[in-house]
């Protein structure tokens, strides 16, 4: 059987589609947003391990990714710029299901299965939390924190992703890191 | 309704041959033409024994087995050779009308057998001998109350009919999460089986481990057409209805069948050797489609790494799917920008070799076709973007914990996450690094030697890992180890 088809076209040719989309080719635009769906979608599934809440997120991160296709700046792929937006689409996918949470008080089960359970119960909620709260202080460690621990992407293509330079980009993963740390389950 | 299973019978009847039905179980019933129906195109180029095409039931002899992910499906006491299935479609009720003739041999002495089986599909009769045999159909399972002996071939005849439904499949992917028989608004139907669909629609040990012959005689109301596995033996209208028979001449596991009904229109192109290839695309199709166009040059440029092509036919059928199948010499192509493209239908064609000829014995080793047909895919496009494999390969391994960490090593995969990214880009990485350590010739060696060690049979990780450390020279166990069980991707070089 094929792959998901997370190598449909190759990095080029996406980039080529992607840049005839800005450029307002219609038909573009759709091909390039077929052809990144699965692996926006496991971008999503990385941290929202409940599939319909992926699934959510995945639908909202093509939508910004449809809007916002003007702002890719061209210099990155095009890839791992949807996937700094499929990163951020699940975050506030993950947001509103916890207000919802919170609001019908739904937090009670201890020890939920991820892959049946939404994502008010799911594995990655301290991570996701822990981004929460670093971002109220510190906003900018967020991105390059995700890119480079939970999708181990190298520090070169998160600067060129983020617009900083490498340096800076080193220096905030490592202040994220520490922050975070003793926010995360498990950790002493 | 009875006028048409009263059809659908004397169709069998002639499909399966009239004369010594039940005697002679080394041969008989194989799909050969009755002599008052002769086959109106040749015979299958495999059987070269003037005009007949039955096949030799021996070469289909399995050593079936329990799976080690999913024991309920399949039954090791079944060992199925030939199925002769006569199915016929009626789009306006959504109605299968079915005759199904199965020969087999059983591997235990039993006061029964048993075959999986769709459970919205109704059992009319089961027949052994032209005699009725009690059946119970619970589930997903037929149990045929028939006493089997050890090692005895035997052969009965199941008539069924009704509406069949897909099957769940325990995947997380976004292309499908079932499989088997699937009806889409137009009534047309197309169907993809892996892992195991293919009892959506016939009684059948649906495990890779037991390969069979087939025989198809499919009819629907012209002008659609029935596909299927293997080579077209003949195309003719009778009362209105398209009947089309088809001939599997190798023996294939369950998941590597095909099956649709709908309005195709038929391009013919030419394979290495003159080999017949037939691309069936929706009669509303515009034009031609670029990808099934590649298959003569794809097909020629496998034979160089893999050796010959190991069928004598070969063809795609276009269906309304999200997904791609390398359903054996006759792949299935679901009708998206993706699963048309060219590097698809390389990956596909690889199968005919990694998957088809030589096929898992158990769904824990899923990574045998994949890994190896993901990474001829991606050596053909490195080949044709110019840009270099080692880079892809680097991109790869970047996101392999990922994976690994998300269903499991590729040799170990979480069972709910059947066919998910490990068992391609994990194993595929896998055989890029043995590559670099045995180098390129001993490593193409090997990689065009297995399939044709184990031409038309099941087998394990076990047989071929030992194939490849024979082949080699080398000892890999710990390779192996490593990069089919770890948790973690392994140190490259």
């Amino acid at each position: 059987m094929v792959s998901e088809g997370a190598v449909g076209l190759s990095a080029d040719e996406i980039d080529d589609l992607a840049r005839r989309a800005q450029d307002g080719d219609r038909d573009a635009l759709e091909r390039v947003l077929t052809e990144i769906r699965p692996r926006t979608l496991n971008v999503c599934r990385g941290v929202l391990p409940y599939n319909p809440d992926a699934e959510d997120a995945c639908q909202e991160a093509l939508l910004n990714i449809a809007t916002k296709i003007g702002s890719w700046n061209r210099r990155g792929r095009f890839t791992t710029w949807t996937h700094v937006v499929a990163v951020n689409s699940a975050r506030s996918t993950y947001r509103r299901m916890r207000n919802q949470a919170v609001a019908s008080d739904a937090l009670q089960n201890d020890n939920p299965d991820p892959r049946t359970t939404s994502v008010i119960a799911g594995t990655r909620l301290d991570l996701l939390e822990a981004m929460e709260t670093l971002e109220r202080e510190h906003p900018q460690y967020v991105e390059p924190l995700l890119l480079r621990d939970v999708y181990g992407m190298a520090y070169e293509e998160i600067a060129e992703q983020v617009g900083a330079p490498l340096g800076t980009v080193k220096a905030q993963i490592h202040h994220g890191r520490k922050l975070v740390r003793p926010l995360l389950r498990g950790s002493a | 309704m009875t006028r048409l299973l009263a059809a659908v019978a004397a169709l069998a009847l002639l499909a399966s041959g009239c004369s010594g039905d039940d005697d002679d179980l080394r041969t008989g019933g194989a799909g050969s033409g009755g002599s008052s129906s002769p086959p109106t195109s040749s015979a299958s180029p495999a059987t070269p024994d003037g005009g007949s095409t039955k096949p030799d039931l021996d070469l289909a002899v399995s050593e079936p087995r329990e799976d080690t992910n999913y024991p309920e499906v399949g039954d090791p006491g079944v060992d199925a050779l030939h199925y002769d299935l006569a199915l016929s479609w009626t789009p306006d009720t959504d109605t299968l009308d079915a005759r199904e003739t199965l020969t087999f041999r059983s591997t235990e002495t039993d006061d029964s057998f048993q075959l999986d089986f769709g459970e919205p599909l109704e059992v009319s009769s089961v027949t052994s001998r032209g005699k009725d045999v009690d059946f119970a159909h619970q589930g997903k399972d037929l149990v045929v109350r028939m006493p089997v002996k050890k090692d005895r071939r035997y052969k009965v005849v199941i008539e069924y009919s009704g509406t069949p439904e897909p099957v769940d499949v325990p995947v997380q992917r976004s292309d499908f999460n079932q499989t088997g028989f699937t009806i889409t608004d137009d009534h047309e139907v197309w169907t993809m089986q892996e892992p195991w669909g293919a009892h959506s629609w016939y009684a059948v040990n649906d495990h890779p481990s037991d390969k069979a012959f087939y025989d198809f005689t499919l009819s629907v109301p012209a002008p659609w057409m029935g596909i299927a596995n293997g080579d077209l033996l003949s195309k003719e209208e009778q009362d209105g209805q398209t009947v089309t028979r088809w001939h599997l001449a190798e023996p294939a596991a369950s998941y590597l069948t095909t099956l649709a009904f709908g309005d195709y229109k038929q391009t013919d192109l030419t394979g290495p050797r003159g080999m017949p290839i037939r691309i069936f695309t929706p009669s509303d199709e515009p034009g031609t489609i670029d990808g099934p166009n590649l298959a003569p040059a794809a097909l020629e440029w496998l034979e160089k790494y893999l050796g010959p092509y190991p069928f004598d036919t070969f063809g795609i059928v276009v269906v309304p799917s999200n997904s791609g199948m390398e359903t054996q010499t006759m792949v299935t192509l679901g009708n998206t920008s993706y699963t048309l493209s060219r590097p698809v239908v390389v990956h596909e064609i690889a199968h005919q070799w990694y998957g088809d000829t030589v096929t898992p014995a158990d769904w824990r080793d899923l990574w045998m076709n994949e890994g190896m047909a993901m990474y001829l895919q991606a050596m053909w496009e490195s080949e044709q973007s110019g840009r270099p494999l080692d880079i892809t390969m680097d991109e790869w391994a970047r996101s392999d914990n990922e994976l690994r960490q998300y269903a499991g090593p590729p040799g170990d995969y979480d069972p709910d996450k059947w066919g998910d990214d490990n068992v391609y880009y994990s194993a595929a990485l896998m055989w890029h690094e043995l590559r670099q350590r045995v180098g390129d010739d001993r490593f193409f060696e090997a990689v065009r030697g297995w399939p044709a060690s184990q031409e038309n049979r099941s087998a394990d990780r076990e047989t071929m890992e030992q194939f490849f450390e024979d082949s080699t020279g080398e000892e890999l166990s710990d390779f192996f180890d490593d990069w089919l069980l770890g948790e973690r991707t392994p140190s490259r070089s």
